[in-house]
């Protein structure tokens, strides 16, 4: 052989030790033109007992998880969902998706223990729509989840979801279908439980959203009058529907954070010159007393009776894992079923054919992720952290879970019940959960966009099959 | 081939001229648009999918480029080395791969630990020097033995 020939196979031979690996991993990447979530990744049983594969057992199909079919509404509500050009309470217009002609759309209001039901009319949405009930433990058939739950209800369609408002608190409602784009153009609005038989108290609904480059409270730009008397005492109910987690504040006084993410705290105490952080997704209720100004990461505002002068946001961050006093929980944490670890990695690789830099679940990426597998009444355990250089705000549908602990430190304070919980890079939390409500829900991160790049697991429990799947003739896509 | 390695080589060094570009100029129309027009920026805005902040492309432009574009020109550049003649073509290649890789690295981790852009900007010019000095002694080299056919 001519050391030119061999110089020339030497050549090709290194050429192909790059790119056959390269090639290999972007075909095992490649995602098929649909799919159903329970073939997607790997089991994981947390240590606890493996359940049979769904495709050995014919299983109860999660469509049949529906609120009492026999049992009337006592809150009726048509939500139409619209792609169209409209104007924000502050005046200024924008172009994307609208709830009966507005964004937010309309604050559906319900006492705890009522049966709501929303028709969902999709007029004009050219992609699909979907509503997922965020924070509200629904059965799993109402959760509004594209090729997962539910095909997505295409333009002309519709859609009715039942379930019993079971616990007062602030939750909202928004399109899980192509959620990345049509959350953030408009497709949401606030949903608020109020509690059976207690006195109506005075409430305000801050809704933050950033429409384009501009932040919003409830689509006001500026400042917000809420108009009381001085001395009045209000449940301020903030949703951040961003995707990312803002400071919130009050200027003028102490205020008491009453709730997160829908659930009391126990016993909270005044707070002054400190700011809540809220989780994108997340919930907080306030109780603040006019004259008083609430502030929301310096971009919004509600004036509270005759106001307070504006002040810098509190450098100090209430810490919730010690707020309040502790109180009983319904399981014993220490007693777990199942003990998961979620660890959120970021590493070079293929997407769906697509290079990049991509989220990783416990090392592995989408759709190569962990399927967490529990049976109903376990006690489950998850170890979440974080090492991928950006925030999470992680959000398990139809579950509230309680924290344990931050990065080894136990909790001291009040109970703290989450739906959506903001896991920083570099560091963890360990929460528990009783799995008390059958389905196959998604488990992922609430910074939509991170969510349409991979970061989605999920929760299934054994002996469930699924009729939907991404992807196909719906073209679900939650993401 | 050579003349394939070379281009690609200087490809890499234009990048890093963008990159520098790019990401000042996005740093400098968000600045503008904070101060002379009252913007406000949060975590809200940037973590936007389709946020249309002054500024957005340039720093999205920053990104493209170094996570994928420069990456992959470092890479064709690698394989290339392996056909074109160049006198130590391919380790030069390497440690372009490298430097591309540390490059992207940094940028990378300087999310979490501010204070690495400073490496990123250092690493920046040794990328830019290398392959600059890379194609220009190639050049070098292509006059002298052009000049070196001609006379004899």
């Amino acid at each position: 052989m001519s050391s030119e020939r061999r110089r020339l196979l030497i050549a090709v031979v290194a050429t192909l030790a790059i790119l056959t690996p390269l090639a290999v991993m972007w075909q095992q990447s490649r995602l098929p033109s649909s799919y159903s979530v329970m073939d997607m990744g790997y089991a994981d049983y947390g240590g606890g007992p493996k359940a049979m594969s769904h495709h050995e057992l014919m299983g109860r199909s999660i469509a049949t998880l529906v609120a009492d079919p026999a049992r009337k509404a006592d809150v009726s509500v048509t939500l139409t969902a619209r792609r169209q050009r409209f104007t924000l309470a502050s005046g200024r217009q924008f172009d994307g998706y609208t709830v009966n002609g507005t964004s937010p759309g309309p604050t559906i209001r319900a006492v705890e223990g009522q049966l709501v039901e929303v028709r969902l009319v999709n007029e004009s949405v050219t992609d699909g729509v979907t509503l997922h009930w965020h924070g509200i433990d629904v059965p799993n058939a109402e959760d509004g989840v594209a090729g997962v739950t539910q095909d997505a209800v295409p333009v002309g369609g519709h859609y009715t979801y039942r379930f019993v408002a079971s616990h007062a608190g602030t939750y909202w409602y928004h399109s899980h279908q192509v959620s990345h784009a049509q959350v953030q153009r408009g497709l949401f609005g606030a949903l608020v439980i109020t509690p059976k038989g207690a006195v109506q108290q005075l409430d305000a609904v801050a809704v933050l959203h950033t429409y384009g480059s501009r932040a919003t409270v409830s689509g006001q730009e500026d400042e917000t009058p809420v108009a009381v008397a001085d001395g009045t005492t209000v449940r301020v109910r903030v949703i951040n529907t961003d995707n990312g987690a803002t400071g919130v504040w009050v200027d003028g006084g102490s205020y008491r954070l009453l709730a997160v993410d829908g659930y009391d705290l126990n016993a909270p105490t005044p707070v002054t010159d400190e700011s809540v952080r809220l989780t994108a997704g997340g919930r907080i209720d306030l109780e603040v007393t006019a004259p008083a100004r609430v502030q929301f990461g310096g971009v919004g505002t509600l004036v509270l009776g005759s106001g307070a002068a504006t002040k810098p946001m509190p450098t100090k961050v209430l810490d919730l894992l010690s707020y309040g006093a502790p109180a009983a929980l319904p399981f014993d944490p220490e007693r777990a079923d199942r003990r998961f670890t979620y660890t959120v990695g970021r590493h070079p690789g293929f997407e769906d054919g697509k290079p990049g830099l991509w989220w990783s679940i416990n090392g592995h990426l989408f759709p190569d992720v962990p399927m967490f597998v529990v049976e109903e009444g376990d006690v489950v355990r998850m170890h979440i952290s974080n090492h991928s250089g950006a925030t999470h705000p992680m959000h398990l549908h139809g579950h509230h879970a309680v924290v344990l602990s931050r990065d080894g430190k136990k909790a001291t304070g009040s109970p703290w019940w989450v739906d959506s919980l903001d896991v920083a890079s570099g560091h963890s939390y360990d929460i528990a959960f009783l799995a008390a409500n059958p389905g196959i829900w998604m488990d992922h991160c609430h910074n939509l966009p991170h969510a349409s790049q991979g970061l989605v697991a999920h929760l299934m429990y054994a002996g469930l099959t699924e009729p939907f799947r991404v992807g196909g003739k719906a073209d679900n896509s939650p993401e | 081939m050579r003349s394939v390695y070379r281009v690609l080589v200087a490809l890499l060094a234009a990048e890093v001229l963008v990159q520098g570009m790019a990401i000042t100029f996005a740093i400098a129309r968000l600045f503008y648009w904070i101060d002379q027009d009252g913007g406000v920026a949060n975590k809200a805005l940037f973590d936007n999918d389709n946020a249309h902040y002054p500024g957005a492309t340039a720093f999205m432009i920053h990104g493209m480029n170094g996570l994928l574009l420069m990456p992959i020109i470092a890479l064709l550049l690698l394989i290339v080395s392996f056909f074109a003649k160049v006198a130590g073509g391919t380790k030069r290649a390497g440690i372009l791969v490298g430097l591309v890789v540390l490059q992207a690295a940094l940028g990378l981790f300087a999310h979490a630990v501010p204070a690495l852009v400073m490496l990123h900007v250092l690493n920046a010019f040794a990328l830019f020097s290398y392959a600059a000095i890379t194609a220009h002694r190639m050049g070098s080299a292509d006059h002298l033995e052009t000049a070196g056919a001609a006379t004899v």
